[in-house]
């Protein structure tokens, strides 16, 4: 190779990633790297699971310039967002100089990259045929005993015999005792799914994070509407007990999915919160209830179909946390973006990863 | 949003001051439109408190609410817009009862409540985007067009010398100090501005009457101090960490550093004081929990790598936070009018929450060797208490000149002038300091003068009380007015304490004061102007041609 090409092939395009807090923060990226690893060689903190195109966890927008976007997973990008300019850093190599818009505060970038700490099975608790509340105790480290984190941000978890590695969001608030909550749906023929069918107290799980950027916009007075389908209530269950000891004053409610009856969980504990956070208003919905059920029958989406523009008519501009099963997540993305409100959205995917 | 009430305000060519989305300090517009209104709100309530202290009814809770509003709107105090729109409703409340108040004194009295200004009758929209409506009226800049920039700059150095006045005023209430004449002088000055005033001259006496009543609040913080924890002494402090559990206590607000003191006694936790807070270990009765191990850390503007590396929790008791970076932000804690957004926020002194975070986290497990140590705790008392061997060594041309250089330290490049004007100070001069400004030289080997050293550190930015006294004590012995003594005062400014401060020393008739590391944006040339002639207050040049021109001789 000539020097002139070797100097080609290492071209370096400067990128500028305008971050959600609205700074701008300089990277070099070369043609034959991608994005997320050219952040991370300089040292900031991008949220990754896969790094091959298929979680989204790497979401994030090309404001300008000239870029390829390699092979990926149309869950995790799909073609109309594509269209649109998004795209995954993990997969995204530069043609030239990038404007970038990610998802996160550059303060979050800058902060030291995830841990990784060894956890045993205190407590594991079946709430319904196929959901499990799991409580790990994670093992104190030089750091201290505790565990930080911003509420909405997962972990992710590897089995004892290795191998298996899965994400799951932290259902509980940041404490001194290192203890981490879970809601997990056991997926069928899932492979962590299998492992905690039998799965007994004290056995050990290697835990790593925090990660994430599906945080609450502390500094918005806006109304917080939470959208929560299944487990998704985890990361949004997290929000809520923080709003609760915080005594944030935002008015809020949660629009909270499942199939039917027998797949409600977390009813007491969403009660208790209600003493903590009186302004929380809950709106239980059942796709399809088997019994005499007075509470809303359809999808958080059907319900929000049904409240939001009157919201809007009211001068009221909520803020939307939206978590669950990636059909949910779409439908409400669409549904605030016909409405204006794709700027004030937050959501997380429970993709496969 | 537009604010230039610190020294950090966005300037340019054409414009200075914060008016984008985001001031330099990181508070946002809604925070700044709410706080605005929070003051026109305070304005209103003083208009009848004012009113009813002539008819004879009076209510100091009022007064501390003032107070207490004002402080949270100090520059890197609270970044938190729903405690703002709380405050804004718990203000109408109050509005309303001090109206009501104000109206049954007068009908007591039969007269009329008589015409109050604008900011009586205001009411505050309870739906967020209408209240950011109502923002522009609030605005420091109402009026602009047609009473122009000075009139403008001068309302402006009132509130701002009034919202130090007002964090001062608060510490020392938090001390049991309080006096009727503080609470009227405050709702004096926030009528007084509620009726937008346009005579500048008469704005100019207004601020150096701010001054007097600043030097009467002073007064009052340091017999707080003093009465509650004892007349400072000089007092070794250790910079370098003792292995151990560890909490942080930042700001200047005594009383809750000794709360903490007291509920973490014998808990094998190990306090340290952070910023304006080092001057705690001077006082006899803070000094003697054998746990305020040390100080850690330097001012304000470090606070983000040190915090990330300190092993234990945090307490901002007031003044000077800055955005809480991840690293730390699950274990920074506020108190009193200190606020972050999603920062958790403990009140009444129960500090369990940051007790029990202290215990989880790991604490100091190495230290350096070499084990560092400034002294500090030279007050009023302790300086005075040798007096005679200062005047002695004054006469005796021992100490040729005394030099103040204090306030406040900020990230601007241009403060490394006090670092470079201290290390030039002459052999046979004395080096009096006070404010987190001293952190740019509280450690260079000064040496001393016989008995005495040649860096005394006074405290706090408010014991320029000690510092007047002190001065006030030797142009006595001498038998000569202030600006008579070989005394010339070099100060730093950032915020409002500041401001108020320097009204202060202008009000005493301080002259030649030396201000940087720039001037504040409000003040104006034609200001400026007035008041270099009637004090000779100036900008700071270069440390080689100011110290030559205070000693009296031209720059080498
Ligand atoms: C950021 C993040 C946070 C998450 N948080 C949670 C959480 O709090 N609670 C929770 O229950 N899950 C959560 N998940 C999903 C979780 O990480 C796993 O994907 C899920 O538990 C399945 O793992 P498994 O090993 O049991 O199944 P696998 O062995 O990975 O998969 C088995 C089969 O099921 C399919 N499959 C797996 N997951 C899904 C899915 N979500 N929808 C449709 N098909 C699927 C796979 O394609 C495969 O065919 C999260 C995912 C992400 C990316
Ligand atoms: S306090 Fe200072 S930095 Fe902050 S907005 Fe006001 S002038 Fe700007
Ligand atoms: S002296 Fe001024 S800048 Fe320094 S900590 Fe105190 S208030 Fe802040
Ligand atoms: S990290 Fe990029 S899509 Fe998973």
């Amino acid at each position: 190779m000539t020097a002139a090409v070797a100097s080609m092939a290492a071209k370096q395009h400067e990128i500028t990633l305008l971050t959600r807090d609205g700074q701008r923060r300089p990277i070099l990226c070369g043609e034959e790297e991608n994005l997320l690893a050219a952040a991370t060689r300089q040292g900031l903190t991008l949220p990754s699971l896969c790094r091959e195109g298929s979680c989204g966890a790497c979401h994030a927008r090309a404001l300008e310039g000239e870029y390829q976007l390699g092979p990926h997973s149309t869950s995790a990008l799909s073609a109309e967002a594509r269209e649109r300019g998004e795209i995954l850093l993990c997969r995204t190599a530069p043609r030239g100089p990038l404007t970038i818009v990610v998802e996160q505060d550059l303060a979050a970038m800058e902060a030291p990259a995830p841990t990784e700490r060894s956890a045993e099975i205190v407590a594991l608790e079946r709430l319904t045929d196929d959901t499990v509340r799991l409580e790990l105790q994670l093992s104190a480290t030089a750091e201290g005993s505790g565990i930080q984190f911003e509420p909405g941000q997962y972990v992710t978890l590897t089995l004892p015999a290795g191998g298996v590695t899965r994400a799951y969001s932290i259902a509980n608030t940041a404490n001194w005792e290192g203890r981490l909550e879970f809601l997990i749906r056991r997926q069928p023929n899932g492979r962590f799914a299998h492992w905690l069918a039998s799965a007994q107290l004290g056995e050990p799980l290697q835990v790593c994070g925090p990660n994430g950027s599906f945080v609450l916009d502390e500094a918005s007075l806006s109304p917080r509407w939470f959208v929560a389908g299944g487990t998704g209530l985890a990361p949004i269950l997290s929000m809520l007990r923080w709003m609760g000891e915080l005594q944030a004053p935002q008015p809020a409610r949660l629009y909270f999915g499942v199939n039917d009856e027998s797949q409600l969980f977390a009813m007491e504990v969403l009660r208790d919160l209600q003493l903590q956070l009186p302004q929380l208003q809950l709106e239980i919905c059942l796709w399809r209830p088997q019994g005499e059920w007075q509470g809303f029958v359809g999808t958080p989406l059907a319900a929000l179909e049904r409240d939001l523009p009157e919201a809007l008519a009211r001068g009221e501009q909520p803020d939307l946390y939206l978590c669950g099963p990636p059909a949910l997540v779409t439908g409400v993305e669409q549904l605030a973006t016909s409405l204006g409100l794709a700027e004030r959205l937050r959501s997380e995917r429970f993709l496969p990863n | 949003m537009f604010c230039y009430q610190c020294e950090q305000t966005y300037r340019s060519d054409h414009a200075n001051g914060c008016a984008t989305s985001r001031g330099v300090c990181g508070k946002d517009a809604q925070t700044a439109d709410l706080q605005d209104l929070l003051i026109h709100e305070l304005k209103g309530i003083a208009c009848y408190a004012k009113r009813a202290r002539e008819l004879g009814s009076v209510d100091n809770t009022v007064g501390g609410f003032l107070l207490y509003g004002l402080f949270t709107t100090l520059t890197n105090v609270n970044f938190n817009a729903a405690r703002f729109t709380a405050l804004l409703q718990e203000a109408a409340t109050l509005r309303e009862r001090t109206q009501q108040r104000c109206t049954a004194a007068a009908q007591q009295q039969g007269v009329a409540v008589g015409p109050l200004a604008a900011p009586a009758h205001f009411v505050p929209a309870s739906e967020l985007g209408q209240l950011l409506q109502q923002a522009p009226q609030a605005a420091i800049t109402v009026g602009l067009q047609e009473v122009g920039e000075d009139v403008v700059g001068l309302r402006a150095l009132i509130l701002y010398g009034l919202k130090g006045v007002a964090a001062y005023a608060h510490h020392a209430r938090m001390l049991g100090q309080e006096s009727d004449e503080v609470y009227a002088g405050v709702e004096a000055t926030l009528a007084l501005l509620a009726a937008e005033p346009t005579d500048a001259d008469q704005l100019l006496e207004e601020a150096l009457a701010l001054g007097r009543l600043n030097l009467k609040v002073m007064e009052l913080l340091d017999a707080g101090n003093t009465g509650s924890f004892g007349a400072p002494q000089p007092t070794q402090v250790r910079l370098t960490p003792v292995i151990g559990k560890a909490i942080l206590v930042s700001g200047h607000d005594l009383a809750d550093l000794a709360a903490l003191l007291e509920q973490t006694a014998g808990m094998g936790i190990n306090i340290y004081t952070h910023g304006e807070m080092l001057p705690a270990h001077s006082y006899p009765e803070l000094h003697k929990y054998p746990h305020l191990v040390g100080n850690y850390g330097g001012a304000w503007q470090d606070q983000q790598q040190e915090f990330a590396a300190f092993p234990g929790p945090i307490l901002m008791t007031s003044n000077c936070i800055i955005e809480p970076q991840p690293r730390y932000r699950q274990r920074i804690f506020t108190t009193g009018p200190v606020g972050w957004p999603g920062v958790r926020h403990l009140e009444n002194h129960n500090f369990s929450p940051l007790i029990q975070a202290a215990q989880a986290l790991p604490g100091f497990t190495t230290v350096p060797e070499q084990e560092e140590q400034i002294t500090i705790g030279f007050g009023r008392s302790a300086v005075l208490g040798v007096a005679d061997s200062v005047i002695e060594a004054v006469k005796a041309g021992a100490i040729r000149h005394f030099f103040l250089v204090g306030g406040c330290d900020g990230a601007a490049p241009g403060r490394n002038y006090y670092t470079d004007f201290v290390r030039q100070t002459p052999q046979d001069t004395v080096v009096l300091t006070l404010g987190c400004n001293k952190y740019r030289f509280n450690r260079e080997p000064l040496g001393s003068i016989g008995e005495i050293p040649r860096l005394l550190d006074m405290g706090q930015c408010n014991d320029s009380y000690s510092a007047i006294k002190v001065a006030t004590a030797l142009a006595e012995a001498f038998e000569c007015d202030l600006n008579e003594l070989p005394l010339s005062l070099v100060v730093s400014w950032f915020e409002q304490k500041a401001a108020a401060v320097l009204l202060t020393l202008l009000a005493l008739g301080i002259r030649n004061i030396r201000l940087g590391p720039s001037l504040p944006a409000f003040i104006t040339p034609t200001v400026l102007e007035r008041l270099t002639a009637a004090f000779g207050l100036r900008p700071i040049t270069s440390a080689e041609a100011d110290l030559a021109a205070a000693l009296g001789r031209s720059a080498a």
